[in-house]
This record gives structure tokens, sequence and C-alpha cells, in this order.
């Protein structure tokens, strides 16, 4: 089959002369399983019950640091754009959750920063320039 | 579950379940740990080659998939691998599509609704390919200062890949557009779980619609795309942002007015002009085409370079809506130098620069690459925050330590 490669750099479309045939086949895939994995702090089934259903707890997870108002917001917003039925008793215990969690993380990180300035002096100590 | 819609009922059941095994995710995922360096953390991630067809991802999420590249996939050429490229899915994929029974339906302000098969589709017109990056609109979010929620990308939302297919603009001339004609709007197959919440989709104005280079493709690298990428045909509009290369595509409805939906409407905007974070009320606008941006790939943050000799960088740019037109490497004290090209792939592919540094005298403290296009749109010195961090294009910077 004869095509139209890109060898020339301004060629923007390439066009096939000979009407390459497209053929489709069925397609399938298995996803890995998503294992629900959440630290083990109060409200956690709450969580699990109430904002897996959509997404992976990574969602919640990977979010920086934000206030109380902000996590009682994102659970609005859950449920009034994206429909999420959520149980309003469940509410407090799931924003609770996010803040216990987030304090945790960012003890962590804390942990992780000061592990690492007091080691040698980061690229940013004693810098002259080209 | 209640055809396949979400309950109360059936998310308590079907979590209970799940609940009662909670191993870590990186283990259980296997591979290794990424920190992607996001102020403020949490920035560690799995780095993993499980899921089907991908090679070693960063792992955002699982369900639905989001997965990054690492920057190391972009040090060498212009085209990701299908492996490589990265994963973006709003709400639940398919995981399965019967080719024989696909259908893409094109209707609204149209001459004749018709519903195509992909050997319909595929028959539509002349067979286009075109080189183009497909790039999150929230690429580089979690490097946001400050920081916003939603997916925390790394710089690593983005590829570049050759895509074929035909125009659409010869699909829709299978349905014949009507008079008054405003927008095309774009479906796939995947929907929300939960009734009442938006479906994703997207539209674009007419005169993008019939570009010649707006494709309805099936074909990624030379290969069928893969499932994970929106078999068997997604849209594709070289220049724009990821989001509106619908993926799964399934309807395609011309538009007499404005799109009011949420992923046009109320969603994927950013400021209509430059704010604060303490600002709330401001008029937005929808996020269309890409700025320019350039990466060092050669080396990253911290890197040890030899004092003393000469050093030779290296990496990617892109010039977004519009060609490339230069790269040049700046830093502090008015460091300015301009980088040499790599060859060109078209307009709205990675370019790869470099360039050549005479002789390393001491550190090289926060140098970037700056890119510009030519349209004279300019990589900015610091960053025009939005409160949805979408577009990042600030110049990214690094520190080199010489020893
Ligand atoms: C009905 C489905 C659904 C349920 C249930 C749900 N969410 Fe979401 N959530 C979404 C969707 C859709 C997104 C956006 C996903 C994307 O952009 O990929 C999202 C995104 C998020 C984000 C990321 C930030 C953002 O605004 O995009 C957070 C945090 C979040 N959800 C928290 C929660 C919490 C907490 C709960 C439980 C109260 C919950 N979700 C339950 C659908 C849901």
């Amino acid at each position: 089959m004869k095509r139209l490669a890109f060898i020339l750099p301004a060629l923007l479309l390439a066009s096939c002369d000979s009407a390459p045939q497209a053929t489709f086949a069925d397609a399938s895939i298995t996803l890995p399983d998503d294992p629900l994995d959440l630290p083990d702090l109060p409200g956690r089934d709450a969580v699990i019950g109430n904002c897996t259903a959509c997404h992976s707890p990574s969602t919640m997870l990977q979010q920086p640091k934000v206030s109380r108002e902000k996590w009682e917001k994102q659970v609005a917003k859950m449920i009034e754009i994206y429909k999420a039925p959520v149980d309003p008793a469940a509410i407090p215990q799931i924003v609770d959750y996010m803040v216990a969690v987030q304090a945790e993380q960012a003890a962590a990180e804390q942990g992780n920063v000061s592990r690492e300035t007091s080691g040698q002096a980061g690229p940013k100590g004693g810098l002259e320039g080209v | 579950m209640d055809g396949g819609k979400l309950t109360r009922r059936t998310l308590i059941a079907g979590a209970g379940g799940a609940a009662l095994t909670a191993p870590v995710l990186g283990q259980k995922l296997a591979g290794h740990l990424i920190d992607l360096g996001l102020p403020g953390g949490p920035s560690l991630r799995p780095l993993t080659p499980a899921f089907p067809g991908k090679g070693e991802m960063i792992v955002q999420r699982i369900r639905p998939p989001l997965l990054e590249a690492p920057m190391s996939v972009f040090r060498e050429g212009v085209i990701t691998p299908n492996d490589r490229m990265f994963v973006r899915w709003n709400w639940d994929m398919p995981t399965s599509v019967k080719a024989a029974d696909h259908r893409v339906a094109v209707g609204g302000a149209v001459k004749h609704a018709v519903s195509l098969t992909l050997d319909e589709i595929a028959s539509a017109g002349e067979h286009v390919s075109v080189v183009a990056i497909n790039q999150c609109a929230g690429n580089g979010r979690g490097l946001s200062d400050p920081r916003v929620t939603g997916t925390q990308w790394g710089n690593g939302a983005m590829g570049c890949a050759k895509w074929t297919g035909v125009r659409l603009k010869d699909v829709l001339a299978k349905a014949g557009v009507a008079d008054g004609a405003a927008r095309v709007r774009f479906a796939g197959l995947d929907v929300p779980l939960t009734d009442g919440a938006p479906q994703f989709i997207k539209s674009i104005p007419m005169d993008i619609a019939m570009r010649d280079d707006v494709l309805v493709a099936w074909g990624m690298n030379d290969e069928p795309l893969p499932l994970l990428h929106g078999f068997p045909l997604r849209i594709v509009v070289p220049g724009w942002f990821s989001t509106y290369w619908v993926k799964m595509l399934a309807t395609i409805e011309v538009l007499t007015g404005e799109d009011d939906s949420y992923y046009v409407a109320k969603s994927y905007r950013v400021p209509a002009a430059p704010i604060t974070p303490d600002e709330k009320d401001f008029e937005t606008v929808a996020i269309t085409a890409m700025p320019p941006r350039a990466f060092i790939t050669s080396h990253a943050d911290g890197d040890v370079v030899a004092k003393g000799k000469p050093l030779v960088l290296e990496g990617i740019a892109m010039g977004g809506e519009a060609a490339l037109a230069k790269v040049d490497l700046v830093g502090e004290r008015g460091l300015e130098i301009p980088c040499s090209l790599g060859p060109d792939e078209g307009p709205f592919a990675f370019r790869r620069w470099q360039v050549t540094i005479p002789e390393v005298t001491g550190n090289l403290a926060q140098i970037g690459v700056r890119a510009a296009n030519v349209n004279g749109a300019v990589q900015p010195e610091s960053l025009a925050w939005n409160p949805s961090g979408y577009a990042r294009n600030v110049i990214e910077r690094i520190t080199l330590r010489a020893q």
C-alpha cells in the first residue's frame, strides 16, 4: 500500500491515496480493581457508603488541604450537580473525616519536609548563576 | 442496580463488600510511588503498568481512570506512544464496545438525521492524518499556587499522537447541515450514574467544526484507538484542549444557538480577565485553544551537572493553537539564550528544542524555557492563576547544581 507519510515538514494533513481500509474489531478491557483504600479514622464508613460509587477514594485523598467550609461545599456540589444520593445525616461525619484525613496528611508532609531540609543543602542554597 | 442508575440502596449495598477488603492502593496495584512535587502535598502517586494496554503510568484515580505520563516519557521524540498517553474520563467508561453494533447519530439542525455505522463513517470522506497534541485543560493543576481542588495533575496530562480518520465536515455532510447552524455538540458512550446529573457532552463553534483538520478519528499512531482513549471513534480538534476531543463518539448534534449544557456553560471555564485568588465575582469564558508551553526533559529539578564543562539541555515545546515560533532558555540576572528547534511535524505537534551552555560556572538557578507561537503568544513569567487551575502555561523552572 502506497501512502503519503510525513516527509515534508510543512505537511499538516497527510491524505492516504489508496483509501486504506479502516477495520473495526470488537474491543474489551478489564480495569484494575478499586480497593477503596481510605485511612482508618472515624467517619470512614460514611465516606465509603456515600462517596465511592462514582469515583475512587483518591479523588478525595489527593486534594490539597482546604477548609471545613470547602469540604461542605464539595459535598454540596456532589449532591446538587452530580446528584449524589448522600444521606443528609452522614454529611457532618464525611466532612469531619475529610478534615481529619487532611490534618494527618499535612502532618506527614511536615515530617517529610523537615527530614529533607535536615539533610544536605537543597538546590536553592548558595546559587551563583551561569 | 435498577437500570444501571444509582440509588442510596444500591450504593450502600455495593460498597459494603468492598469495604471489608481495603488494601493499600500502592500495594494492590504493585509498581512503586512517584513524587509529583505538588506544593504542600499530598504528592505521592502509584506508578504502575497495571492498566490494560498501558505502560508505567501515574495513577491519579483508578475509577473512572485518570492516568498521567511521567515526564520521562517526553525525553525522546515528539510522538507519545499509545501506552504512555494520559487517560482521562469524567464518568465511568464502558469497558467493551461491539464494533458492528456501534452507531453515530447525526442530528439536530440537519436536513436529514442519520445513524451511521463505523464503515459508513470510514467511507464518509478522504482519510486524513494529523499529528496533534492532546492536552487536558487541567494539566499542571496540582502545581497551582495557591492550590485549587480538582484532579491534581502534574504536567503529564498531555501527549502527542498521529490521529487518523475522516473530516468531521464530511460526516456532517452525510446529514446535511441546516441553515442557522451555530455549534456542533458531541456525546460519547460514557454516561452519568445518576439521573439528572450532567452527561459529558461538549460542543465547538461551526467554523471550528468545518476546519480541514478537525477529525472523527479511529486511528492513534497507526493503531485502532484503544478503549481507554475512546474506541471506536473520538473527535480531534488540533490546537484545542482535550476536553473537546470527545471519546467513544456516539452522537453528533448540530445546535442553532449557544450551548447551555453543564460542561460548556458551567464548567471548563476560565476568568475572562486576570483575577487574584480573593476575587469571587468575575466573568468567565469557555476554555478553548491552547497557549504555548515548553519543558526541559533532559534534566529534572535538583539534578547535578558538571562544573567547568559545557551543558546540553533538551526538551519539548508546543505553540498551542498556532505553530511554535521560538524557544528561549531563561534564568536569573537576565539570562536568555535562544534554543535551536528540531524537526517540524506540523503546527500542532510537539517540537524538540536544544541549547548548549558553553561552560557551567556555577549552579543554574531557576532556569526555564519560554515558548512563543507565531501568533505572538508567549509563556508568562508568573502563573495566570484561576480557581479551576486550567490552561497552566507559566514558564516551568528547575534548578541544577554544579559540582
Ligand atoms: C453521583 C456520583 C458522585 C458521588 C456519589 C460523589 N461524587 Fe464526587 N465527583 C463526581 C464527579 C462526576 C466528579 C468530577 C470527576 C472528574 O472531573 O473526573 C467528582 C469530583 C469530586 C472531587 C474532586 C474535586 C472536584 O470538585 O472535581 C471531590 C473532592 C469529590 N468528588 C468528593 C466527593 C465526596 C466527599 C463525595 C461524598 C459525599 C462524593 N464526591 C460523591 C461524582 C460523584
